[in-house]
């Protein structure tokens, strides 16, 4: 959908208010990051303004010996690493569809990657956000501390809540420092050689699973101790660029399948022997390209059996509003509803595209 | 403000007779939580099972009464207290360990389920439960997740809400909702992530599916000494800064370590300006190798008198001291009063001292027993409640010591929570904005504002905190 005005705030209190300004006038309001997720969701209904939010790309804080930063959230991943690698550190964070995603994009629309398997997604390591709501207000949570149970983990409800509910302008993070040893080692064994990965004495920090049988398993910690574990795999080590690889990954039409660990084998078999897809079998996720229609609603069926979903993460308008982007709503909607209401009365906020 | 006849026949009729308790003797049982300021409950029901907390829930709804639920009552700020009286809804009657699926890694347990009783559960699995407040030997889960708490071994494993993947509660207006799951990522906002840490300010907490993880191979303690706690600082900044997460890393300051090595026999060294306490865990090779790139760095940075556990029995005795550190604080004085503050690990060396020149300034001995790996700190505040108007004094001291930390840009608790203790004090890190943003999520969910009022934020028929962090009589603390 083509935006009538496109506006590209430079601070926080700009983009405050050209927000306040498009909803007091009832406008519809598209906050966009890197755009690398644009594609997830439903129809955009409406959208009078888009809110681009790469102007806003300042290091507002790096604290290096307490290991926390504070960032603007139109700066990249790519830049937020740079800065972190400076001083030997990193967030460990590793979203498909790289490079370009914005720290805002990211959070907004909860993407993880392989390192989930270790250190879970953004959710678990964000610290402190700052949203601009409807009403012009911009509204902080949490702080620059690693520990903190002041207040209402509200860095938790804009996560993953694609912009439904305010537009995130900054946002701190726990860093953390660079592994002493980093190896990575590939096999071609499928799901029973990623299940002896996730076995082994020393958790890995990612295994992925590709539809191909190709599994590759990456080990952080110890020099001894990864030399130790990956020699008793006896898999092959590859280089590490392999992960920058997969990272770029994506696929035109695609859906990310999440499900209990323990049921992701069967769902994603299930899929079909020509299917396309890779999985991240400790995390209980899978990213597939998208079938024809009846495939696609035969796996949510599936999923949504086990306590999962199917998410469209890119297709076509026609197949989104055949298939839904979402699936079943859960059963909390009307709480959800609640909260939508109270943050986004107006409902000026990416209508039409989250659940809510 | 007893609860009309209705009101308690209501109760009697949603958990049974025999489990609605409002003789005013037994209530005062249930006046406070690990804190000093109590108001007796109205009412105490105890629900056996989600049904009857849902009942229960409606009463208090139809009739427009506070509700606070309680777990073990072991919290520290307050959070358990019914402050503007009504029912308290305690938990622990629901205390069974419904699954331990050891394929998942997961458990699904009732509210009631002491902490320590679900990692000895686990064991037999050779899974664990990771979040470890040091009062695991009581308070329950369904505390830990209404509080969000932590614990020694948070620093490398995470606090609850990392630990937390889905819950069944009862909202305000009595309905049951499961929130999140089993599987990552669910359509939707992530309610059990708000709702994690929420204080019973939002729902009760009726079921809470947790994350078990693997029991490590092999586990490494050691202790060593610093000749200034600045120095003990700088090594817990330069052991993480290294590339080293330790899952603990604890500091006891000289007052401490005196204290406790005349009570334990820790081999604690007492000229010692500042005890560190490391564990790291996992495969062998990885903590043999961790430790000896730990005690080099610890030795640059003025380390000294290293010990390493080299038996259980060894690593108890090194913990033993840092978990008893506040009973042998008796030794000291009668009383203590525990604060809980975050700074960024860099401002330690220069918080402790404001923390020692503030009790300097009102003349109370301070403690400090803390997780320095986060930067959490938690100063001691000692006296003898016999002496005239020390408490004012501890008081007083105590919020200083808070300004101090919010100065330094940390946050008013790390893991205790807000409570009753700290919401006059929300005003100091949050804006009206900030604040009106979590006032709308309470709104959304509890609109009658009926459970738990009067915590996390300022309560205007109350504008002054009070002391409610845990005070109490050194000698009988066991754990905290």
């Amino acid at each position: 959908m083509v935006a009538i005005e496109v506006a590209k705030p430079a601070t926080q209190e700009e983009l405050a208010r050209t927000l306040k300004e498009a909803a007091s006038a009832g406008r519809a309001v598209v906050p966009v990051g890197g755009g690398r997720a644009s594609g997830m969701g439903g129809v955009v209904e409406r959208c009078d303004v888009e809110l681009q939010t790469t102007r806003l790309d300042r290091v507002i804080e790096h604290a290096p010996a307490d290991m926390v930063v504070t960032v603007e959230a139109g700066i990249t991943l790519e830049e937020l690493q740079a800065e972190l690698a400076k001083a030997g550190q990193f967030l460990p964070i590793d979203p498909f569809n790289s490079p370009g995603h914005t720290v805002g994009g990211l959070l907004a629309t909860g993407w993880s990657g392989p390192l989930r398997l270790r250190f879970g997604s953004a959710r678990d390591f964000l610290i402190g956000i700052r949203v601009a709501l409807p009403d012009g207000s911009l509204a902080t949570a949490g702080g620059r501390v690693v520990k903190n149970v002041s207040g209402y983990d509200l860095m938790k409800l804009h996560h993953g809540a694609l912009g439904s509910l305010g537009v995130i302008v900054a946002a701190s993070f726990k860093v953390f420092p660079r592994a002493l040893h980093d190896m990575t080692v590939e096999s071609h064994g499928g799901w029973d050689a990623a299940e002896a990965a996730l076995a082994t004495a020393m958790m890995p920090c990612a295994v992925e699973l590709f539809s191909d049988g190709r599994v590759l398993a990456r080990f952080l910690g110890s020099r001894d101790a990864v030399n130790h574990i990956v020699h008793g795999l006896g898999w092959t080590e590859v280089d590490s660029a392999v992960w920058a690889e997969h990272s770029r990954r994506s696929f035109d039409r695609w859906a990310r399948i999440t499900v209990p660990r323990s049921d992701l084998r069967r769902v994603v078999e299930s899929l079909g022997p020509a299917s396309e897809w890779w999985a991240s079998p400790g995390a209980g996720m899978a990213h597939w390209r998208l079938g024809d229609v009846d495939a696609a609603i035969d796996a949510r069926r599936l999923a949504e059996a086990c306590g999962g979903s199917l998410v469209l993460l890119a297709a076509p308008d026609d197949i989104k509003r055949r298939l839904g982007a979402w699936g079943t709503p859960p059963p909390t909607l009307d709480v959800m509803r609640r909260l939508k209401a109270a943050f986004d009365p107006d409902g000026v906020l990416n209508p039409g595209r989250f659940l809510v | 403000m007893a609860l009309a006849s209705p009101v308690i026949d209501e109760l009697r009729r949603a958990v049974g007779r025999d489990h609605v308790i409002t003789s005013p003797d037994d209530l005062r049982i249930f006046e406070r939580d690990g804190s000093i300021e109590g108001v007796a409950p109205d009412a105490v029901v105890l629900p056996a099972n989600t049904q009857e907390v849902a009942a229960a829930m409606k009463v208090a709804a139809r009739h427009n009464v506070p509700i606070v639920p309680r777990g073990a009552g072991t919290g520290l700020s307050g959070g358990a207290v019914t402050i503007h009286g009504g029912i308290a809804l305690q938990v622990t009657r629901m205390r069974r360990i419904l699954e331990i699926d050891p394929i998942a890694e997961t458990a699904l347990v009732e509210p009631g389920v002491v902490n320590q009783e679900l990692s000895i559960a686990a064991a037999t699995h050779h899974l664990f439960y990771a979040p470890d407040p040091s009062s695991q030997k009581a308070c329950t889960i369904g505390g830990n997740a209404a509080e969000n708490s932590g614990g020694p071994h948070c620093l490398y494993y995470g606090v609850t809400t990392n630990h937390v993947l889905g819950m069944e509660v009862v909202f305000a207006d009595g309905s049951v909702r499961w929130v999140t799951g089993d599987a990552p990522d669910r359509a939707g906002l992530d309610l059990c992530g708000l709702l994690v840490g929420s204080e019973g300010t939002l729902c009760a907490i009726t079921k809470i599916k947790v994350r078990l993880l693997r029991i490590p191979p092999s586990i490494a303690t050691l202790m060593a000494a610093f000749p200034t706690i600045e120095d003990a600082s700088q090594a817990v900044s330069a052991v993480i800064g290294g590339g080293i997460v330790p899952s603990a890393l604890e500091m006891m300051d000289n007052v401490t370590v005196g204290a406790v090595e005349a009570h334990y026999r820790a081999g604690y060294p007492t000229d010692a300006g500042a005890v560190l306490l490391v564990e790291v865990d996992g495969v062998p090779e990885s903590t043999r190798e961790l430790m000896a790139a730990i005690r080099d760095i610890l030795a640059r940075n003025h380390g000294y008198a290293m010990r390493e556990a080299a038996t259980q029995a060894e690593r108890d005795l090194l913990w033993a001291g840092r978990k008893g550190a506040i009973g042998a604080l008796g030794r000291i004085k009668p009383n203590y009063y525990l604060h809980d503050g975050v700074v960024p690990r860099s401002r330690l060396p220069q918080i402790l001292s404001s923390v020692g020149e503030i009790g300097q300034h009102y003349k109370l001995p301070v403690a400090n027993v803390f997780h320095a790996g986060d930067g959490n700190l938690h100063p001691n505040l000692l006296f003898d409640l016999r002496d005239k108007g020390v408490l004012e004094q501890v008081e007083a001291a105590g919020e200083e010591m808070l300004r101090a930390v919010v100065e330094m840009g940390g946050a008013l608790s790390g893991e205790h929570g807000i409570g009753l203790e700290k919401n006059a004090f929300m005003p100091w890190i949050y804006s009206e904005a900030d604040l009106d943003a979590m006032k709308r999520v309470k709104a959304a969910l509890d609109p009658r504002g009926i459970l738990n009022p009067g915590k996390i934020f300022p309560d205007p028929s109350r504008p002054r905190a009070h002391l409610a962090g845990r005070t109490g009589f050194a000698a009988e603390a066991q754990w905290w």
